[in-house]
C-alpha cells in the first residue's frame, strides 16, 4: 500500500503542470460569418438582466452573424470571478470593470487597444478616463454622481433655506449644526468616511491624493489635514458616531428615510429608494470648500486582448455603450445615467418624478473629482486610507497621525 | 473480554495500543504471496474512491501552490521567478505576526467556549426530555444560518450604545465595552458569535458520540454504586473521546482557517485589530494582486497547523480511548 | 426543571436571529434597519413573489438540491469506505497516509481556486456539474469523523464475523455500517450542509445562469450600490428550510439508529 504516495505525486505533478500552461489562450473557431462572443457582466445584475437582453437583441438584429453570449455575477464577486478567469487564460471577450481598477488592466495588457469608429457620441470626459495616450482601452457603460440629498421637512422646521449650488463647507456645517437634536435622534449630515468620499473633499479643498506623476500620495499637507479633519469631525457633532451604528450597511439611508436626517451624501442610485420617503427631499450638488469638485462613479467594458473576435467585440462593447437602444432602454428603466455626449438625449431623465432638481445631477458634472488610480496597488491603497480615517474618526488616532501613518504605508505599497 | 464489565473495559481501552498497531485483522507474517497481493488490494479498493479525487483536486492544487509560491503573480500578467523573496518578505513584515496572532487569540478564545458549551447541549438533550428533537433542531438552526445574518444579528446585539448587551450591563451598573467598535474588544466580539453560531455544530457529534456508547456500561456503573458525577467522569468522558479529539482537532483546523465571521462581522477592523490569516491570503490573492505572497502565506498557515495536528496525534494515547 | 428552563432559554437566544431574518423578509420594502420590528405593520410576502419570478430561482433551488444530493451520497460512499481502511485495515505507513488525508484540510480553498481552475479548465470541466462536484468527491473531515465512530465499534463484533468466514467487504456491510449508522447520518448533514452552502468553487466554476446555485443567486440580489434585504432575507429563509428538515430527519435516524441496531 505504499504505491499510494508515489500515485500521488505523479498526479499532483500532472495538476501541477496544468495549472502551468493554463495561461495560454482558448481556441475558437476563427470562421468569419457565424461569430459568438461572450460578455462577462455584473451591471445588469440584481434587477436589469431583462433590460440587457433588450440591448443583446437589438444588436443581434442589427448584426447578423454575431450571438452575444452574456454571462451575469453578482458585484460583489465579480472581480474574483474575473481575476481567476484572467489567470487561467478564460476571460470573456468583453467584460466589464470600473473605474478604479481601470488603470491595472490597461498596464498589465489585458485590454485591448479599441477602434472606436464613433468617439463623439461620448461624454469626452468619460471616454477620456479610459484612454491611455489617447487610446481607448474601454468604453464607458454608464455613470451616476453623487450629490447631496436634503429632508426638505427638517429645513424648514429649523426655519432654514434650502442647500443651493453656491454652497461652501461652512453653509453646511452651520445649516448641519442648526438641525442636529441629539436627544431627538434627529442629525444634520451624513457622509460616509471613506476613501471615495476623502479623495473628493481633497479636491473640494484644492489638494489632490497623489503627486502629478503618481508616484507618491499628496494629501499630508495643511489643505489635506483640513480635508480629513471636515469629512471626521462630522462623526459625533453632526452624524452619529461609529458606536451609534455609523457605517454600518444602510444605516445613512434609513437614517434619512426615517426623517432623522437633514442632509446625506450619495449617489444618485438612491432616488428609486427614496421615492416614497414620507417627507419632502431634494437634492443639491455637493458643497465644496475652496472649488467644487462631485464623484463620478462608471462602469465600462472592455475587450480582452487575447479574444479571437476582437472586431466583432468592438462592435457589441460600441453598441452597448453608445446605442439608441442602450440609451433609451436605460433611461425607461431608470437603470444609471448612459454615457452619451447628446444632453439633448438625457431629456426625459430631467422631466422624472422626484427629486425635482434633477438639473443638479448634470450640473456636478461641471467639476468632476475622478478616483486617483495606480496600476499597482489600487485596492491596498483604498483600503489603507480608509483604515487610517476610521481610527481617526474614532478617536485613537489625530487626524494628523492618520495622515501621516497613511503617508507612509501607502507610499512604501506605491514603491513596490 | 466481557463488554458487561465496565471498569475492567475502560481500563483495558485505556491501555490498548493505538489503531494503528491493532491485531483482529491484520495479515500474519509467513502467509502466502497470493494472501498479500490479495489483501492489498482490498487495500487498494477501500482506499482509491477517496485516494484519487483527492490526489487530483486537492494535493494537485496544494503543490500548484507551491510552484506559485516562488512567483511574483497578480494573476493577470505573466509569473516572475522570485525564489523565496516572498517568504522572505512575508517574515520580514510585521502585518505577518500579527494575522497569526489574531488568528491564534481566536482560537484559545473560540474552542473552549464551544466545546463546553457543545458538551453540555449534547449531555442536556440526550436526557429524556420532552420534545427534544424539537430543541435540538432550534439549537442546530444558528448552524445552518448565513453568516451574513448572523454576524449583522451579533453586530447589532453587541453595539456598544443601543445594544441589548450593553443596555443589560448598563442594569447591573455595569459599564459595556465598545464590542467589534473597540480594537481591544473586536475579536472576543467575533469569538463570542461564532461559539454560539458553532455551538450545534459540537452538539451534533457529541450527540452521535453519546448515542454509540452502550447502555449496558451505565448500568453495570449503577450497580457498582457509581452516581452521575462519577459516572460522567469513568463512562461518558472517556467513552466519548474519540468524538472529542474529532472536535478539537476539526475545530483547531477550522479555527486556523477562520474568514467568514471575520469577513461579516469586522472586515478585519477596527484599525486592522481582526484581521486574521486567511483573510490576509484572500486579500493578497484577489485584491492586492500579490499570489505568490498569499500562496507562501498559504504554506505557513499549512506548516503550522499540520504541526498543531501532528502534536494532537501523537497526544491522543495518552487520553483518547477506543474500544 | 431547572434544566427544562435552561434549555428554553437558551433555545430563544438560538430561535432570534431567525425570527429576524423571517420578519424582514414580510416586511415589505424593508431597509436594513438596526431598530428591528416585532411585527411588521403590513406583513406580505412580496419578497417571496419577487424571489421566484425576477430569477430562475426554482432551477436555482434544483441546482442546488441535484448538487448536494449527489455530494452526500458520493462523499458517504468515499469516507465509508476510506474509514474503514483506517480503522480496519492495517499496512506499512498507514499513519502517514491519514496524515495525508488530513493534511488536505489544511490548505485554504482560497488558494487552491486558482490552479483548480486550471486544472478543469483542461479538463474541458468548466460550466458542468461535474466539475462543481469532482473538489468535493472526498472529504478528509468525514473519513475522520467515520473513521473515529468506527473505531468506537467493538472488535469482538469483526473478529466473530471472521471466525464466520465473512470477508471485509461482508463486515463493512453489515457489521460496521449498521454500527455506524448516528455518525453517517451526521455527515449526511454535514456533507449536503457544505454543498448547499458553497459559494466560491461553484461562483467560479458555474457562470451559466442556468447552472447557477442558491448561494450565488442570493449573493446576486445584493447590488452594486443598493440592496432589497426583504428579498435577501427571504432567500435566507428559503435556504435554511432545507436544512432544516434534513436535519430533523436525519436526527430521527441517528436514534433509531442505535435502538434498531444495538450492540450485540
Amino acid at each position: 500500500m505504499n504505491r499510494t504516495v508515489p500515485v500521488v505525486a505523479g498526479l499532483a505533478g500532472a495538476a501541477l503542470l496544468l495549472a502551468g500552461c493554463a495561461a495560454s489562450p482558448a481556441e475558437g473557431d476563427a470562421s468569419a460569418e457565424e461569430v459568438t462572443i461572450t460578455y462577462s457582466n455584473f451591471i445588469s445584475n440584481g434587477g436589469n438582466e431583462e433590460n440587457l437582453e433588450a440591448i443583446v437583441a437589438a444588436f443581434e438584429d442589427e448584426n447578423p452573424g454575431i450571438t452575444v453570449e452574456v454571462t451575469t455575477l453578482p458585484y460583489a464577486d465579480y472581480g474574483t470571478a474575473l481575476q481567476t478567469d484572467l489567470a487561467a487564460g478564460s476571460v470573456a471577450d468583453v467584460f466589464d470593470i470600473e473605474y478604479a481598477n481601470y488603470a491595472a488592466y490597461q498596464a498589465n495588457g489585458v485590454l485591448a487597444p479599441l477602434e472606436v469608429s464613433n468617439p463623439d457620441a461620448y461624454r469626452p470626459s468619460l471616454l477620456e478616463a479610459y484612454s491611455t495616450d489617447g487610446t481607448s482601452y474601454a468604453l464607458p457603460s454608464s455613470f451616476s454622481t453623487v450629490v447631496m440629498f436634503y429632508n426638505a421637512d427638517l429645513f424648514d422646521a429649523a426655519g432654514l433655506e434650502y442647500p443651493t449650488a453656491d454652497w461652501t463647507w461652512e453653509d453646511e456645517r452651520a445649516a448641519a449644526e442648526a438641525i442636529t437634536d441629539e436627544a431627538a435622534g434627529v442629525w444634520g449630515s451624513h457622509q460616509p468616511v471613506s476613501f471615495y468620499e476623502y479623495y473628493k473633499v481633497l479636491e473640494q479643498n484644492g489638494e489632490s491624493f497623489l503627486t502629478d506623476d503618481g508616484t507618491a500620495v499628496a494629501f499630508n499637507t495643511p489643505g489635506g489635514i483640513e480635508a480629513a479633519e471636515w469629512l471626521v469631525g462630522k462623526s459625533g457633532t453632526v452624524m452619529p458616531t461609529i458606536e451609534q451604528g455609523q457605517g454600518t450597511p444602510d444605516f445613512d439611508t434609513n437614517l434619512f428615510l426615517e426623517g432623522k436626517l437633514g442632509m446625506l451624501h450619495t449617489g444618485i442610485w438612491m432616488f428609486g429608494a427614496f421615492a416614497d420617503a414620507p417627507f419632502a427631499w431634494d437634492i443639491a450638488v455637493e458643497p465644496g470648500n475652496t472649488e467644487q469638485a462631485s464623484a463620478v462613479f462608471s462602469n465600462a467594458v472592455g475587450v480582452s486582448a487575447s479574444s479571437e473576435h476582437i472586431e466583432a467585440a468592438t462592435k457589441w462593447a460600441e453598441f452597448l455603450t453608445s446605442s439608441q437602444v442602450m440609451v433609451d432602454t436605460r433611461l425607461d428603466a431608470g437603470w444609471e445615467l448612459p454615457p452619451v455626449a447628446d444632453e439633448a438625449a438625457l431629456a426625459t431623465y430631467l422631466e422624472k418624478d422626484a427629486p425635482a432638481n434633477r438639473q443638479a445631477v448634470f450640473d456636478s458634472l461641471d467639476g468632476v473629482a475622478l478616483p486617483p488610480v495606480v496600476a499597482n496597488g489600487q485596492t491596498e491603497m483604498q483600503d489603507i486610507i480608509g483604515e487610517e480615517l476610521v481610527e481617526a474618526q474614532a478617536g485613537r488616532k489625530s487626524v494628523e497621525e492618520a495622515l501621516a501613518s497613511a503617508e507612509e504605508r501607502i507610499n512604501a505599497v506605491l514603491a513596490g | 473480554m466481557s463488554i458487561l464489565a465496565a471498569p475492567q473495559a475502560i481500563a483495558e481501552a485505556a491501555e490498548s495500543a493505538p489503531p494503528t498497531r491493532m491485531p483482529a485483522a491484520a495479515p500474519r507474517a509467513g502467509r502466502s504471496r497470493a494472501a498479500r497481493v490479495r489483501y492489498a488490494l482490498v487495500v487498494l479498493a477501500f482506499l482509491l474512491p477517496s485516494a484519487i479525487p483527492l490526489a487530483l483536486f486537492v494535493i494537485g492544487p496544494m503543490i500548484a501552490a507551491v510552484w506559485i509560491s516562488l512567483h511574483d503573480w497578480n494573476l493577470i500578467a505573466p509569473m516572475r521567478f522570485v525564489g523565496l523573496d516572498n517568504f522572505a518578505s512575508l517574515l520580514a513584515d510585521p502585518a505577518t505576526g500579527d494575522v497569526f496572532l489574531h488568528t491564534v487569540g481566536y482560537i484559545i478564545g473560540y474552542l473552549p467556549l464551544v466545546y463546553v458549551g457543545g458538551l453540555l447541549l449534547a449531555l442536556a438533550l440526550n436526557q429524556a426530555l420532552k420534545g427534544r428533537s424539537l430543541w435540538r433542531g432550534i439549537y442546530f438552526l444558528p448552524v445552518v444560518t448565513s453568516w451574513i445574518v448572523v454576524a449583522l444579528v451579533w453586530r447589532w446585539l453587541l453595539n456598544p450604545s443601543t445594544g441589548i448587551v450593553n443596555t443589560a450591563l448598563a442594569g447591573l451598573g455595569i459599564d459595556g465595552p465598545g464590542w467589534w467598535t473597540d480594537p481591544a474588544w473586536a475579536m472576543p466580539s467575533i469569538v463570542l458569535a461564532s461559539a454560539w453560531k458553532d455551538v450545534g455544530f459540537v452538539m451534533v457529534i457529541l450527540l452521535a458520540g453519546l448515542q454509540a456508547i452502550n447502555p449496558d456500561l451505565y448500568d453495570a456503573a449503577r450497580v457498582d454504586g457509581a452516581g452521575p458525577w462519577r459516572r460522567l467522569w469513568s463512562i461518558t468522558l472517556p467513552m466519548l473521546s474519540p468524538s472529542t479529539f474529532f472536535v478539537v482537532v476539526i475545530s483547531l483546523i477550522n479555527g486556523f482557517q477562520v474568514f467568514d465571521q471575520v469577513y461579516a462581522m469586522t472586515g478585519g477592523g477596527p484599525g486592522g485589530a481582526s484581521q486574521v490569516v486567511v483573510q490576509q491570503i484572500y486579500d493578497l490573492t484577489f485584491r492586492y494582486g500579490a499570489a505568490g505572497e498569499a500562496a507562501a502565506l498559504s504554506w505557513m498557515l499549512f506548516a503550522v497547523i499540520l504541526a498543531v495536528t501532528v502534536v494532537q496525534i501523537i497526544g491522543q494515547k495518552r487520553w483518547v480511548h477506543y474500544v | 426543571m431547572l434544566l427544562h428552563a435552561v434549555v428554553i432559554v437558551g433555545a430563544l437566544a438560538m430561535l432570534f436571529p431567525f425570527a429576524w431574518t423571517v420578519i424582514t423578509s414580510i416586511t415589505p420594502g424593508a431597509g436594513l434597519t438596526l431598530r428591528p420590528q416585532l411585527w411588521p405593520s403590513d406583513p406580505s410576502l412580496e419578497a417571496y413573489a419577487t424571489l421566484f419570478a425576477e430569477r430562475p430561482f426554482a432551477r436555482v433551488v434544483l441546482n442546488s438540491l441535484g448538487l448536494a444530493v449527489a455530494t452526500t451520497v458520493i462523499q458517504l460512499v468515499t469516507s465509508a469506505t476510506a474509514a474503514y481502511a483506517f480503522s480496519r485495515l492495517p499496512f506499512r505507513g498507514r499513519g502517514v497516509v491519514f496524515a495525508i488525508y488530513l493534511a488536505t484540510m489544511m490548505v485554504p480553498l482560497q488558494v487552491l481556486i486558482v490552479p483548480l481552475f486550471a486544472e478543469l479548465r483542461a479538463f474541458g470541466l468548466l460550466n458542468t456539474y461535474l466539475g462543481a462536484l469532482l473538489p468535493s468527491f472526498a472529504s478528509a473531515f468525514g473519513i475522520f469523523l467515520l473513521r473515529q465512530a468506527i473505531n468506537q465499534v467493538p472488535r469482538e463484533l469483526d473478529e466473530a464475523a471472521t471466525l464466520d468466514g465473512a470477508g471485509h467487504g461482508r463486515i463493512f456491510l453489515s457489521i460496521i455500517l449498521p454500527n455506524i449508522r448516528p455518525a453517517l447520518a451526521t455527515l449526511t448533514i454535514f456533507a449536503f450542509m457544505g454543498s448547499w452552502n458553497s459559494f466560491l468553487w461553484p461562483l467560479v466554476v458555474l457562470r451559466d445562469p442556468e447552472l447557477q446555485t442558491l448561494p450565488i443567486a442570493l449573493a446576486g440580489l445584493q447590488g452594486q450600490y443598493t440592496t432589497a434585504w426583504d428579498v435577501v432575507m427571504a432567500g435566507s429563509v428559503v435556504s435554511v428550510l432545507p436544512m432544516l428538515a434534513l436535519y430533523l430527519i436525519a436526527q430521527k435516524h441517528i436514534i433509531q439508529g442505535v435502538a434498531s441496531a444495538g450492540l450485540k
